[in-house]
Order: C-alpha cells, then structure tokens, then sequence
C-alpha cells in the first residue's frame, strides 16, 4: 500500500483541478484490479480514494473536491440555472459531507453519492424557487432518500432537459436577459445597459422568463411529487 | 447488450436524444444497483464533456480548504442519510406514537409561538388609541383595529410589525438605519426608514396613505412600489391597484380625533366605514337611496352622533331591529 503523502502525490497529478473538456474520452484515471467480489460496485478511481479516506479523511475530501467540483456545479447549474446557487450547493455537499462524517456511512461510491445529493438538493432548490410558499428550510432539507427508483435516476435528467428546452424556447430578449442574470451574475442595471432597455424592462423580462418556466414545469412537478411520495409509502409498508 | 452499446445509449439519454424503447432500456439496466454505480460514471464522464462555463474551481477550493481545517467536529451528531435498517418496520408504532408525540410538540409550539414572540395592542369598536414603541415610533390606531409587534424588542434587524385594521404610524428613523416593516394580511406590506404614513388594511381591500418621507411597498404579486409624499395607493382584494398622486392628508388622518370625511361618499360606503369603526351592521334598504352621496365632515364619538345626523342630512328613517340598523326613505315600503 501506498504511503498517504505518496498517494496524495500520484492523486495531484493525475487530477488537473480543471477538467480539460476537450478530452475525447475521460477514461478512469486509474485503472484498479477489483480485489474482491465485495467491492465490485466500485470501481475505477474510488477505490484509490476509498484508500486514502482510510488513511486521511481530510486529505481524502480535499481530493474527491478537487476531482468532482466542476463536474457536479456543471450539473447542478442545469437544473438550478444559477451559477452562484450551483456553487453553493455543491459547497454545502461537500461541507455536510465532511461536517457530518457521511463518508463512513455511504455504500455507494462516493461518486454515486454526490451527484444523488446535489441532484436531491438542485431539485428542492428549484421546488422552492418556483412554488415560494414553501420555507426556505424545506429547500435546504437534508434527509435523503438512501436509495432510487430507476424511473426516479431518469427523472432528474428529463427534467433539466425540460428546463433546458424551456429556456431554448424563450422568446430572444427573454432568454438573453434571463442568462445574463442568472448565468453571468449581472446585475439588472449591467444588464440593462448592456441591452439598451430600462431596467424595468430588464425585470420585466426575468419575471417573464421565471413564469414560463413555472408553466411548464407544473406537469413535472406533478409526477415527481407523485414519485416521492410513492417511496415513502413504500418505506411505511414494508 | 454489449457495455460500449449501453454506454452510447446512455450518453443519448444524457442528450435527450434516447427513444422511448432505448429509455425502457435503460429503466431496466438500472434497477440492478450495481448498474446505477455505472450510469453516475457515465454521468460524471458526459459532464466533464459538456462545460456549462468555465468554473472557478481554485477559489472554490480555497474556501473548501478552509471549511476542512477549521471545524474538526469529529463530534457532530449525524444527521443524514439515515439508512433503514431492517428491524425498523416491526418497531413502526413505536415510531408513529414518536411521531404523533412530535407532533403535537410541534404543532403546540408552532400555535403558541406568535403568542410567545408577540404582544398584540388592539382597539374596541368606536375607540381609538395611541401607542409608542420600544423605538421611538409611535402608532394611533383606529378602532377595530390589531397591532402586533415583537414582545422582546426589535432587535438588530429589521422592524417588523403586523397591522390588522387601520393605523398612523410615525416612525423614527435609527442611527443603523434599520427598515420598518409593516406586514398585513396577503403579502402586503410597507417598508420604510423613517416617515409618517397611514395604512388601512381590512377585509375591503389595502390603502396607505404618505404624508412625509418615502414608503416602499411590496405587492401581493411580487411587485414594488415607491411612494412619495401626498401619494395613496389603494389595492383591491382581486390584487389590482390604483395610485392617486396628490391626495389632501384629511380624508386618510381624520379618524384620529373621530371625524369622518366624506367627500362626494355613497352611503352604501358610509355603512361601509360604519360596520368597520363600530361594528354595527347598518343596512341601506332601498336602491336609490343607496347611491345617494354626501359630504362634509362629521364628529362622531358613538354610533348614533353619525346616525342622527343621517337622518337629519338625508330626511332618513332609522329602524333599529335586533341585529342591525336599516336606513330607509320615509315613504319607502317593503
């Protein structure tokens, strides 16, 4: 076994902290024999990681970030449509993943588990943007379900593929506004000197632009509402 | 089907470019736990393909970095990811009786907590009272009327207070600038640093009044609003919302000292304004008699100061039955 300041060394340089996008094909960083049939869900690089959490907690964290930030506010961005809130809720995982000692208790990869929680919590944000008569406190709701349906793992990627569909959609000044606030960060009077409108006009276009996605996402709410609550009927009747 | 197969439908799925038959596909292939493990690396693989915008990591890092090294709270209780355990379903009514018990602990909590953070001042009909609060600012409110503010100060946020009814508000303004808020019942509410203004929020609908300084006001419907002095807003209940640029303050304060001001007033309004300052349900019983206006100002301690000077003004008669007062004309028959 490797020696953690080693481990952590071969991990630096293997793990560019900025994933080149352009790479063809992200192959497993490293390729690990499977020891035993007990560990044969996980595979590829979380083995080296199970590794090093063993002998280094904080190390270990320090490294699934540097490896798994980009991609998961990449995601997280899809469904929340913020660049601050998709970083600060992957920051929030990471921290409560820390914070709390979660890595001892996960089954699942560490991968598997970070993309189900900040999908979990981009969906409770997005629940609570759109419908703001729940509290903020439901938004930032920690309890997790364990485990999902199939049909549930599918439902996330449909519905960032309906907002995303949404907001191809949006009429032009609409859409450009809208990025430009919440993908940019602009303020309404950046943005409002930068198009050439009042910035009346500017938050005129951001409400429209919020209320058509409410529109469109009723029907999603409605099954996935439906989704959740059928696993927790299913937790009482076992 | 072979993983390089799965793998390019996957990706499609990812895409949204999977069919109907290829998403049943991949239903299936996930309902084995250890394919989920494979779809969050295809997953994780997809993403780092498709950037959003470029993400800066290292400052995220850095802050990360530090959220490690401060808080070594090995301690903490675990709060997440609860994983059921298989002895948990047999034990499931000692869970609903925790459960129910938490409840009720909640709920008491919940109901009892306005209780608890707040006082209430409220009015009687037909009586008016002056109060100042814990900041200087000092409220008259009109009969009928609930005022409730935080029972231990307001602290060193904002001041908020909830108004039911009708009341004058003269707010100091603080050295930290702290906002004042008050809150009424369907999201309405005025936001201000230090002014005087008048707020009538009742059953008919919302109205403030600005006499000095300047008022924000937030809309049921998520919109803004400044005033300036001499403006007044009036909101229906249907949420629509009219502003009257320069209005003369006496119609808006004359409650204070218990006038009324009509102006050009209906006197369906007038028993309007009526039920609402002394909870007496007065009835116009005819039509035409309904629509009739008057105006001027009326002092009117009691209910019967204002009705008798009706009955004189308008040639009325007053029929006190045994819930409420009909004005009718004298030869009006039922």
């Amino acid at each position: 076994m490797l020696s953690t300041t080693r481990l952590t060394e071969v991990c630096m340089q293997l793990l560019p902290l900025n994933n080149n996008p352009r790479k063809a094909d992200s192959s497993p960083l490293f390729s690990v024999t499977h020891q035993s049939e007990s560990e044969a869900n996980v595979t590829d690089d979380e083995l080296v990681f199970r590794q090093l959490f063993a002998q280094d907690a904080k190390q270990g964290c320090a490294l699934l970030f540097r490896r798994y930030y980009t991609n998961l506010v990449n995601h997280a961005v899809r469904f929340v449509y913020s660049k601050e809130v998709a970083e600060d809720l992957v920051a929030e995982v990471f921290t409560n993943f820390w914070q709390d000692r979660l890595f001892e208790q996960i089954t699942t990869s560490y991968r598997a588990y970070l993309y189900k929680a900040v999908r979990y919590r981009a969906y409770n944000y997005l629940r609570w943007e759109l419908h703001k008569s729940d509290s903020l406190e439901s938004a930032n709701d920690q309890s997790m379900p364990a485990s999902l349906q199939p049909d549930q793992v599918l439902h996330y990627s449909e519905l960032h593929q309906k907002i995303e569909s949404v907001i191809q959609n949006l009429p032009p000044q609409c859409q450009r506004a809208f990025l430009l606030s919440r993908i940019e960060g602009k303020k309404y009077a950046e943005i409002a000197q930068e198009m050439q409108i009042s910035t009346s006009a500017v938050e005129k276009l951001l409400i429209r632009a919020l209320s058509k996605l409410r529109q469109e996402l009723k029907a999603e709410w409605f099954i996935t509402v439906i989704l959740w609550l059928s696993i927790s009927a299913s937790y009482v009747c076992i | 089907m072979n993983p390089s197969l799965t793998k390019k439908v996957i990706f499609d799925f990812f895409d949204g470019k999977a069919t109907a038959i290829q998403r049943k596909y991949v239903e299936a292939w996930l309902a084995d736990e250890a394919n989920q493990e494979t779809y969050y690396q295809y997953l994780d693989e997809w993403e780092s393909q498709r950037p959003q915008y470029p993400v800066d990591a290292e400052k995220a890092l850095a802050s990360f970095q530090s959220v490690l090294d401060n808080s070594e709270r090995v301690d903490t209780p675990v709060k997440t990811l609860k994983t059921i355990r298989p002895g948990w379903a047999f034990n499931w009514r000692g869970w609903s009786i925790a459960a129910s018990i938490l409840l009720v602990a909640l709920l008491g909590g919940f109901l009892f907590r306005s209780k608890l953070l707040y006082k209430s001042y409220e009015t009687a009909y037909g009586q008016t009272a002056t109060y100042r609060l814990s900041d200087g600012t000092s409220v008259i409110l009109n009969a009928n009327s609930t005022l409730r503010v935080p029972r231990f100060g307001f602290g060193n946020n904002t001041r908020e207070v909830f108004l039911e009814g009708e009341g004058e508000f003269n707010v100091t303004h603080t050295i930290n600038h702290q906002r004042f808020v008050v809150r009424t019942a369907d999201n309405f509410q005025v936001e201000v640093l230090g002014t005087e203004f008048v707020v009538y929020a009742r059953e008919r609908g919302k109205r403030v009044f600005l006499n000095k300084g300047k008022v924000k006001l937030e809309l049921p419907q998520g919109q803004q609003l400044y005033m300036k002095p001499g403006n007044v807003v009036t909101v229906a209940n249907s949420g629509k919302y009219q502003l009257t640029q320069a209005a003369p303050a006496r119609p808006y304060t004359a409650w204070k000292d218990h006038w009324f001001y009509f102006d050009n007033t209906t006197l369906t309004e007038v028993a309007a304004q009526i039920r609402e300052r002394f909870g007496v349900n007065v009835v116009v019983v005819d039509a035409a008699l309904a629509q009739r206006r008057i105006a001027g100002n009326f002092k009117a301690e009691k209910v019967d100061d204002l009705l008798q000077i009706l009955s004189e003004l308008l040639d009325l008669n007053i029929v006190k039955t045994h819930q409420r007062i009909e004005l009718r004309t004298p030869n009006y028959l039922n």
